[in-house]
This record gives structure tokens, sequence and C-alpha cells, in this order.
């Protein structure tokens, strides 16, 4: 697995999370260590789904 | 240390009265640490100008005394000075100058803050945290007081401080010389281009005593003048319109500021500045004139050059500036300088002004290379065992009364030392524990405020009066 690169991702890309949840991006400050993403799907939580979190870089483990 | 014995300590190294003021205060690293906590942490400090940070989001990396701080505005348009040091472990959480950010993120583990200082992100936060830090509690340190004067923020660690409004006393009138807009208008100003940083290789309060007001060293700038670097290409100024007026030198001791400025005693017809450049001087004729029109009688106090206890300085029209002197070790100074301009003065104006202010001030500006000439030399010629034994003299128009002008603190009319012992006796206040609330004449150790003393307006009544009991003229020394 290649490590990825936060600073490339743009609003809206999808990514795929360590605890198999899917988020999209929905903006980037650029650190390179978070993103500010929305849930589309959580097997852990299903009431996060639409809601918002920061995303730390470590739990990001594909672009989907 | 007992109150006695540090007051007693402290008034050893300076004696007002006599005008003397020991070099330990210049280059003792013990001093120095004392100074961090008993004056940096409890005054009210400059940390930068409104116009810095726009938008939500910007932000201005700036320092109140050794500490690094930001400023910021948040989503809400709050403006913020925070402690720039991670609650984790302690690392610089903002590492760049100034710019735009919807969160500062530590990069050491990477916990998150909002503009607003609230921790927003700790990695693990769930898996290993288990939810059990209580995020509340960790945000950036903030500032206890800060308020936003005419655009310039200013900010105390001190709870207990008085509110700006009165630690500044008297000093308004002149400060306001500075941050009103040329035409009269109340506040308006903005930062024209970056702020000028640099290392000097010596004390703080050589250069925050300087521009409290010393008006002595003239003498140092005279290659300057030679060389012709004023707006009109004569000398370092324009300043025709204080040949007719009264200079005001204005000391604070009971807040420690310092100021001159020029009194004009009549109503004074413009006299023409920027010459060499008619689209400027057309611009400042319809100020002055505007102003006059505004103000009244007073517009009639022009102002010069000051320092707001214990480390900002300006220059309120020639140039037009604010500078810091970051207390950064005994023998070292960062100063950092800003340049102001009215928002909304036309372009040319701003950019003969930008070239005009250069050439003055800032590490490659004539006269500010002069002033640090000055100070570095005094710094390695008093480090020795044997320099630092022979006090520094200050006793220049001491004793003396130079008469009544309406305008608060005291006043001197001629050149005089009597800005810096003031600058000095409220240093004595505060190292001696005194720094409180200014109504007491800073003082802590249950002696009278000086006879008829108020806060930011002691005049003269009298002239030739002897010193009081304490020993301090009242109006001269
Ligand atoms: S020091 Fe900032 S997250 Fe650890
Ligand atoms: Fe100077």
């Amino acid at each position: 697995m290649s490590v990825i690169n936060l600073r490339h991702l743009q609003p809206g890309t999808k990514i795929g999370l360590a605890d198999g949840s899917t988020v999209e991006v929905v903006s980037n400050p650029l650190d390179g260590i978070w993103v500010f993403a929305r849930y589309l799907s959580s097997p852990r939580d299903t009431s996060l789904i639409g809601t918002e979190e920061m995303i730390f870089a470590q739990d990001i483990v594909e672009i989907r | 240390m007992a109150r006695t014995a540090r007051h007693d300590a402290i008034h050893a190294l300076v004696d007002v009265k006599q005008g003397l003021i020991s070099r330990e205060l210049f280059v003792n690293e013990e001093l120095y640490q004392q100074e961090q906590e008993r004056l940096f942490a409890h005054c009210w400090l400059f940390v930068g100008h409104e116009s810095q940070i726009p938008k939500p989001g910007d932000y201005f990396v700036s320092a109140m005394g050794e500490e690094s701080v930001i400023l910021t505005r948040d989503r809400e348009q709050r403006i913020h000075v925070f402690l720039n040091t991670c609650r984790h472990r302690g690392m610089k959480v903002c590492r760049y100058d100034e710019g735009n950010t919807p969160v500062f993120t530590c990069p050491y583990h990477g916990w998150s803050y909002g503009t607003d200082g609230r921790l927003v992100g700790v990695p693990y936060y769930r898996e290993c945290y288990q939810e059990q830090l209580d995020k509340a509690e960790w945000g950036l340190v903030e500032v206890p007081q800060l308020v936003n004067y005419k655009g310039t923020i200013w900010a105390t660690w001190d709870e207990a401080a008085p509110p700006f409004a009165e630690y500044l006393g008297g000093m308004k009138v002149h400060l306001d010389t500075l941050l009103d807009c040329r035409d009269g208008r109340e506040g308006g100003s903005e930062v024209l281009g970056g702020v000028q940083k640099w290392v000097m290789p010596c004390n703080w309060k050589f250069a925050a005593e300087n521009f409290a007001g010393d008006a002595y060293h003239n003498i140092s700038h005279r290659s300057v003048d030679l060389a012709g670097i004023g707006p009109s290409g004569a000398g370092r100024r324009d300043t025709v319109e204080r040949s007719t007026a009264q200079r005001l030198g204005a000391s604070f001791p009971d807040l420690g500021h310092g100021a001159v400025s020029f009194l004009q005693l009549d109503d004074v017809p413009y006299t023409p500045s920027y010459q060499n450049t008619p689209i400027v001087e057309e611009y400042f004729r319809h100020c002055y004139e505007e102003r006059k029109r505004r103000l009244g009688k007073d517009a009639r106090l022009l102002g010069l050059v000051g320092n707001v206890f214990p480390n900002t300085a300006y220059l309120a029209r020639q140039p037009r500036s604010i500078a810091v002197w970051h207390p950064r070790g005994a023998l070292k100074t960062e100063a950092w300088r800003w340049f102001l301009v009215d928002a909304d003065a036309p372009p040319e104006v701003k950019d003969v002004l930008r070239h005009y202010y250069l050439r003055y001030s800032g590490p490659a500006g004539m006269t500010e290379q002069d002033d640090m000439e000055n100070w570095n030399y005094a710094t390695l010629a008093s480090k020795g065992v044997i320099a630092r034994r022979y006090p520094y003299n200050y006793q220049m128009g001491l004793g003396q009364d130079y008469g009544t002008y309406d305008s608060p603190g005291v006043l001197t009319d001629r050149i005089a030392e009597q800005n810096q012992r003031g600058f000095y006796e409220r240093w004595a206040a505060y190292m001696d524990g005194a720094r409180t609330d200014p109504r007491n004449g800073g003082r802590n150790d249950g002696r009278a405020t000086r006879k008829g003393a108020r806060p930011g307006a002691h005049r003269p009544e009298s002239r030739g009066k002897p010193p009081d009991a304490d020993g301090r003229s009242r109006s001269g020394g």
C-alpha cells in the first residue's frame, strides 16, 4: 500500500478508512495531517453517515 | 526575596532622583529573566494590526515578550491571541509568519486547533484515548485580555491588569497622532507592506528609552540630514511647521510611557512638504486642512515619537511606524517594524511613503542604522566588570520646571531626560512587584502617590518649585 499524500486530496474525493468506512473530502486544510470529510458509509456506526468529521492521515487507507 | 529587600535591590540600580541608572539593567542576565516574569507577563503589549488579518482564518504570528503568539480571526470574525505552543508536548503549533488556515495543526503528533483555539482534532481519539480526553480543557492558551485600539491589537497575560485605556492614560493623545487618519478621522490606518524583522546585539531597553523621546541624540543622525533622505530631499524629515511650534516632551512616570510631540501655539497655515511629488503634496495639504477643520484646537498637536511602556515604540508622521523591541536575552533584541498609512490614501501616496519609510527605518534604513550602531556599541562597552561599576547619566533637566501647557503628563519644553527617568521609574515599580494599578502610582509598599498626581494628568502647577519631599521635582525631574 503506497502512502497517500493528503495535500493532493481535492474536495469530492472518496476515500476509504481503516475501519471500512467510506468518506468524501469536504475541504482540505493542506496541513498534510487532516482532511474534513463526510461519511458515506460506516460499518462501525451507521449513525455517522452524513456527518462531517476530521479524518486523520493514518486512518486513510485508500482513495476510492 | 522579601519585598523590601527586592525594593532596595531594584532601587539601588535605578536612582531616578539622582538621574543614575546602573549598567546592570542593560547587561545582566538575571535581571533580564526577572523582567520576563515581573514585566512582560503583566504589561499590555502590541501584537499586530487588524489589517494584517482581514478575513476569517487569517493569522499573523507575533510575540509577547519571549513568547510566540498567534494573532488570528476566527470564523465568527472574532480576533484572538493565542500562545503558540501545543498543549500536548509544547511543539510550536504555527511555524509560518502569516497566512490563512481553517485549523492550526501541530506537526508533532497531530493535535489540531480551530481558529477559535478549540482543540478539534486528536489522532486516535476513539481508539487510544477512548474518548476520555476532555478536549474543551486542552485548547490553545488564550490571553485573558485583548483590545483593538483604532486597529492596533494589544494584549496582556495579566487578567488583573488595568483596562488598556487606563494603562495608556494621558499617552492616548500622543499615540492618536500615529493612529488617526491624517485628515483627523479616528483610526483608519493599515499596515503598508510587510513587517521588517531583524536582530540587534543590545538590550531592548536601549531602543525603548531612545524612542521614549531621546531628543538629545540628534547629532547621531547628522550624516542622514546631510544626505537628505527627507520627503522633499533635504534633511531627514519635512519639519518646517515645527519651527513655529513648542516642543512637548511628555513623561508619564506612573505609567512608564514617554513621548515627544510638538504643540502649535496658534493656528498655523500648512507648510509645503513632499514637494518633489505634487500628488502627495496636494494630498497632505488637503489632510492638514481637513484635520484642522475637524479637530479645531486639538489639531495643533503634531506627533513625533514615543514609547508605550514597555517596548512598543512609534514614529507618528515621518516615517509613520510602530516598532516592537522583543526581548531575546540580556544582550539581544529582535526588532519588528510595521509601517502605517491611511487605508484610503491614493496608491501614489502609498508608494512614495513606502520608499521614504524604507530610506529612513528598518535594518536598511539610514536613520535606524545610526541608532543601532549606538546601542550595539554601548552594549559592548558596558559589559565588562569594570564598566559595569559606572552608572549611566540621566541628569539632563533634573529638577527643572518647564511651565504649564495644556496637555497631560510631566511636560518639558526643551531637550531633557525626563522621559527616560519616567521610563525607569515605572520599570523599577514593575521589577519591585508593584505592577498593578496605575491609580496607586505603581507602588505596593504603602507609600502615598505623589502629591497631586493622577494617572496621565500630571501638570506642573507653578514654576521654580523645589523638588517634592521625596526629592523629585514635580514637573522636570
Ligand atoms: S506536541 Fe503537539 S500533538 Fe504532540
Ligand atoms: Fe534615532
